[in-house]
């Protein structure tokens, strides 16, 4: 026949060209996806968006000073030996001594220099605004780096840097251009990391185990599999279906029907018992201040009454989920909750509150259509949004609406597509929508700059959507910052003004903590973290930004399945 | 689809629809579709998104065709989800046959310039990806309706019709009847009303229920793709959400078959509707 | 003859000058801004964020006047550079799609040739053949009448999910880099073959059903009773019917060339097959214009090419076309 011989073409086609090809022993490799969310494009630790679809760029391919983990608030010496504050405006660095570059050459402290300069030189690296405060960074000898500071530094921002900042070398980027720097594919990067880029295709990211890895002398670890191959699935679907099957190992996709299977023993979580999950980042409602009736504080108020919380975690997200402290503080940071504050002003789902509130501050149902208008007679139109397709909002949102119509608030749920909703979300021209831009981090800082980001521009990119104009919180927030992280009663002072202005104006609304989505089978890979049992503690996570807060350390405890 | 057409006494028509099992196995279909689209949300006390029972259900009593990962009820869904089915269909259909026939018709019936002008148009028209443009068009609006959505349909899906529509009218246009109204100095749209268009309706009705059908499969996968309306429940939306929340690998297949069924089954039936009314208009094609 | 390819060609060529404008309009016409969501996305300060935008303009092109970046974009088709994807940035969009395309044409070719060819045969095998007419007929229109996704979806079901015998995503296995080997060429065909198969199906349903129809009015025409008449053997009949049926149904092959693009595009994404379809369904949801332009294009080409190809098919078929008896279909 002859389509057969089309077939026969188009495989030719496909295989031509591509020289280096192998399969990887099953019990050798490590199969895992929930990171990407697009087909791999760069390998470059300076275009930071894209580096989820490249998610082990930092972490693995690249390593940062330090490594944090989570789970007990610590910073984790990496390619730093220590770090230690000479002076409150000095910083000093100690480099391992036999650190190399995947290419053989060691990694000294000029590479740290050359790296952080990079800030000094373009403004366009996006760690730059550090050098606001940064006077210098020099090295003394190959060991030592030195970081000195103009003025007292935003500590909190620092050290978040601190292990967040990939180190590159010097001798392959000093040749580069600005545009190569900032916009460049990096292909066949070189790092200093555990492991080598290998290969990647538009679905997948292949990463091979670097023998010659520094830490396995210096640290005593290895990471168990030779091959790391990263699946992007397009719906979660087949995510779960490859689960099952146990063609992955360890899924970071939020999987819907997960809490069952991990009842019935199908899969593993972090945790034995609801929410299954760790919790990631806090989704918060941001309301728009500017449009009436959100400006109204009273009429907040109400809404944050009003919606039904436990429905959204029940329905949306299958009991995977934990409801947010009202302060919008991860767990790993409660010790910065002020308790007492939380108990007098905190609010929880009670619609008959919500009615008192809107009706003590004028809002009444004046055409007996259920729904109250505002004081002035206008009728009330809210829209509550997420982009299409983000499932688990989509049906979040959906409570969100129907919860604030029972209580009388008229609120309707919208889904455009993404590039939509970002421009309304950044622009603010929504009335209503959910956000959780603020990753799990080291400081409070990272969720109160997402929350309060400032000043108020044309663009809104990476916070305070909804515009909230408040002076009095934007010189808390610049306070925190610069608290120094050693002064933990200082930073717990300044959350306390933050959290208190917070749950009085509330000016959004946090609601519950996204959960980071981790389920692992043990068909071929066991001793995956877990909070039971004598597993290791560590976040059993693979997204961009993870891999140094847990997720290679997961690798370093996995055991072959015998 | 060509033949002959010509006027049949009214009694013979029905006589022959009436034994034609195409058409009664078609017409039962769509109708059994329609009065369900109809009585069905009477039939349930639920709203198609609320949240009704225990999630990821089989069939049941108490839930006919199952529930959703969510608990929401499908029977319920699917009954809701049949009336944008219609709505898309005649409006998307009607639009796209009624631009397809004035098109078509003025190309055929004019001729000269005003003929090569449509019909290169209509040419370049057919050429061009529907969907691929649907998408487009889709894309550009963030938020969207049924009804925006079947207007675009119509305004994609004409090409063909118009082009078979041309030809019918060439065709009618150089028999004799037509001849003699010009002789007898008869005014155009006199001619077209009296003596063309007649000739024409049963081949019309028959692009429309082709173009209905075209028109659901459209806004199906348009629904599918995720760039469907952005509120209210159709068939495709209910196949997208399906497949987004994992009913393939959990094996809720009560999820994804009724839909999917509803449409081919649907569909389907208005195809073979279309061949019996072909055989009833064209004797020739009756089977002996 | 030339007149019939001649009046062809200027339809495509018009064809193609109105869709490369369309191309064209559709990211500066679209709401949002490809600029201004890269820009969105580094979280910059100010002053970073105008030397980004300037790198950005220059890499999409957009940094001249209108009319010349339609010239440009002119230029730029001809020579294969449609700039740079904003979903996959840095990577050009020509490179985005030239690795696409072997899949979607792995697919798409020998489903049409094989369903065009199984479905006349069989069409044409059923017609008036009552039994088998009868029964075929309904599933034949239910087979035509499936969205394309819920075949692919069913058969997902059924041979991926439910009996495990082939895999429901990807063009190859996870625990594989492209190479060449038997090995290899065994796991494409093999993910390979369901999204080729709903394809296959659901336009064979509808050839058959054609072939199935106008073998009907063939055999009604007035050269049969002829034939009949003096006396023909039925074979010999049937096999002039054949002939005479084949050239709607190329006709219809043209027409359809756009419905089956679709069918593509849907069927790619029920199996995520990493080919055009599924990476212009990406493009939209991720608001990629230039990516969505490419794809768009790589579509009208494709569609261009396979209405000549069978043009020329048509044209070697049917002699009188050849013969320039017939100025248009």
């Amino acid at each position: 026949m002859r389509g057969k011989w089309w077939v026969v073409l188009g495989l030719l086609v496909l295989g031509v060209g591509v020289a280096l090809g192998q399969e990887f022993p099953r019990q050798e490799t490590l199969y895992i996806s929930g990171a990407a969310w697009g087909p791999p494009t760069d390998w470059n630790p300076f275009i930071t968006w894209s580096k989820a679809n490249t998610s082990g760029t930092v972490g693995l391919i690249y390593e940062p000073l330090f490594f944090y983990d989570p789970l007990k608030d610590t910073l984790i010496p990496w390619l730093a030996e220590y770090g230690q504050w000479k002076t409150d405006q000095l910083f000093e660095v100690k480099l391992r001594e036999g650190l190399t570059w995947q290419d053989g050459k060691p990694l000294t402290a000029a590479d740290v220099v050359f790296t952080f300069e990079l800030g000094k030189k373009y403004s366009t690296i996006y760690y730059s605004p550090m050098w606001d405060y940064l006077a210098s960074v020099v090295n003394v000898g190959d060991y030592y780096v030195e970081f000195s500071f103009k003025r007292k530094p935003l500590y909190q921002e620092f050290v978040n840097n601190l292990y967040n900042i990939a180190i590159v070398p010097k001798h392959i980027w000093e040749t580069r251009t600005e545009e190569e720097i900032t916009s460049g594919a990096n292909a066949n990067p070189i790092g200093s990391g555990s492991y080598k880029y290998f290969a990647h295709g538009p679905d997948r990211n292949v990463y091979i185990r670097n023998e010659e890895w520094w830490g396995i002398k210096l640290l005593g670890l290895k990471p168990a599999p030779k091959y790391i191959v990263e699946i992007r699935f397009a719906t979660n679907n087949l995510a779960l279906g490859a689960l099952l099957k146990g063609e992955i190992d360890l899924s970071n996709n939020f999987l819907p029907g997960i809490a069952t299977l991990a009842k019935l023993g199908y899969v593993k979580t972090y945790l034995p018992e609801p929410p299954y999950m760790l919790s990631a980042n806090t989704a918060v409602l941001f309301l728009n201040t500017t449009k009436k009736p959100l400006n109204d504080p009273a009429f907040r108020k109400a809404l944050a009454y009003a919606i039904n919380v436990d429905a959204i975690i029940e329905r949306a997200f299958a009991g995977l989920v934990a409801k947010a402290s009202p302060t919008a503080l991860l767990p790993h940071l409660a010790k910065y909750v002020d308790d007492e504050l939380v108990a007098q002003l905190g609010f929880t789902y009670d619609p008959a509150k919500a009615k008192a509130i809107l009706a003590v501050a004028g809002y009444k149902d004046i055409d007996g259509d259920g729904l109250v208008e505002a004081p002035d007679g206008s009728k009330i139109y809210l829209e509550v949004t997420c982009p299409f397709g983000w499932t688990d909002w989509m049906e979040a949102i959906r409570v969100i609406s129907e919860s604030a119509q029972a209580a009388g608030i008229n609120v309707v749920h919208r889904y455009p597509d993404y590039g939509a909703w970002n421009t309304a979300l950044v622009t603010g021209t929504f009335d209503m929508t959910l956000n959780n831009w603020a990753s799990l981090s080291n400081t409070p800082w990272t969720v109160y700059n997402l929350l309060f980001n400032h000043p108020i521009r044309d663009v809104m990119g990476s916070g305070n959507f909804g515009r909230y104009n408040n002076p009095e919180v934007f010189a808390l927030v610049d306070e925190l910052a610069a608290t120094p992280p050693w002064d933990a009663e200082g930073v717990k002072a300044v959350c306390a003004k933050i959290q208190e202005i917070l749950l009085t104006d509330l000016p959004m609304i946090p609601l519950w903590y996204n959960g980071l989505w981790a389920q692992y089978v043990e068909f071929t890979w066991t001793n995956f973290p877990g909070a039971y049992g004598g597993r290791p503690h560590w976040l059993p996570c693979t997204w961009a930004g993870y891999w140094q807060m847990g997720g290679f350390h997961t690798l370093c405890e996995l055991k072959p399945a015998q | 689809m060509k033949g002959e057409k010509g006027k049949k006494p009214k009694n013979e028509f029905l006589y022959f629809a009436w034994r034609n099992w195409k058409l009664r196995l078609g017409l039962a279909i769509v109708l059994f579709f329609v009065v369900l689209a109809i009585v069905g949300p009477r039939l349930t006390p639920h709203q198609p998104w609320a949240y009704v029972g225990p999630p990821a259900r089989p069939p049941s009593k108490e839930f006919w065709f199952g529930t959703t990962m969510f608990g929401q009820d499908v029977f319920t869904q699917f009954v809701y989800g049949l009336y944008p089915v219609f709505l898309v269909g005649a409006l998307g259909g009607g639009l796209a046959t009624l631009i397809g026939t004035a098109i078509g018709f003025t190309a055929g019936y004019r001729g000269g310039w005003v003929d090569e002008i449509l019909n290169t148009f209509t040419n370049v028209v057919l050429v061009i990806p529907t969907l691929a443009l649907l998408l487009i068009i889709a894309a550009y609006l963030g938020v969207r309706s049924f009804f925006i959505q079947a207007v675009f349909i119509g305004c994609t899906a004409w090409p063909w019709t118009a082009r078979a529509v041309r030809a019918q009218t060439l065709s009618l246009k150089a028999r004799e009847f037509v001849d003699l109204a010009r002789i007898s100095a008869a005014r155009p749209t006199k001619i077209i009303l009296t003596e063309i268009a007649p000739n024409m309706l049963s081949y019309l009705v028959m692009v429309f229920i082709l173009q209905f059908g075209g028109a659901i499969l459209n806004a199906a996968t348009l629904d599918f793709i995720g760039l469907g309306p952005t509120r209210g429940i159709s068939l495709g939306l209910m196949m997208q959400m399906a497949l987004l929340w994992g009913a393939l690998p959990l094996g809720l297949w009560w999820w994804f078959v009724p839909p999917g069924l509803a449409i081919a089954l649907l569909v389907g039936a208005l195809y073979i509707t279309n061949v019996g009314l072909d055989e009833i208009f064209n004797p020739k094609l009756r089977e002996m | 003859m030339q007149r019939y390819l001649a009046q062809k060609l200027t339809i495509y060529i018009l064809t193609f000058f109105l869709a490369v404008t369309i191309d064209w309009i559709i990211p500066r016409f679209m709401p949002g801004n490809p600029v201004q969501t890269m820009l969105s996305r580094a979280a910059l300060r100010a002053e970073a964020v105008e030397v980004m935008r300037g790198y950005y303009l220059r890499a999409f092109g957009l940094d001249v006047p209108v009319w010349q970046q339609y010239l440009n974009f002119w230029k730029a088709v001809f020579h294969g550079d449609l700039g740079v994807s904003v979903y996959l940035f840095p990577k050009p969009v020509i490179r985005v799609i030239a690795e696409a395309i072997p899949y979607t044409l792995a697919i798409l070719v020998p489903a049409i040739v094989l369903s065009w060819i199984a479905g006349n045969k069989f069409g044409a095998f059923a017609a008036r053949r009552r039994w088998l007419d009868n029964t075929v007929l309904p599933l034949g229109y239910f087979l035509t009448a499936t969205p394309y996704m819920w075949l692919g979806i069913l058969l997902a079901w059924g041979f991926g999910v439910g009996l495990g015998w082939f895999p429901i995503a990807g063009g190859y296995s996870f625990a594989m880099t492209p190479h060449l080997s038997w090995k290899f060429v065994l796991d494409l065909l093999w993910h390979w073959f369901l999204p080729f198969v709903s394809l296959f199906l659901v336009m064979f349903g509808g050839w058959a059903i054609g072939m199935r129809n106008m073998i009907i009015y063939e055999l009604e025409a007035d050269y049969v009773q002829y034939l009949e008449s003096l006396g023909a053997p039925r074979k010999l009949i049937r096999r002039y019917a054949f002939r005479n049926a084949v050239l709607p149904q190329i006709t219809g092959l043209a027409l359809q060339i756009g419905t089956i693009a679709a069918g593509a595009v849907v069927t790619e994404t029920v199996f995520s097959y990493p080919g055009i379809g599924k990476l212009l369904v990406e493009a939209i949801q991720n608001q990629d214009y230039f990516l969505i332009q490419g794809c768009f294009l790589f579509i009208i080409i494709g569609v261009l090419l396979a209405n000549l190809i069978v043009d020329i098919a048509y044209l070697i078929v049917d002699p009188r076309t050849r013969r320039g008896m017939v100025g248009e279909i």
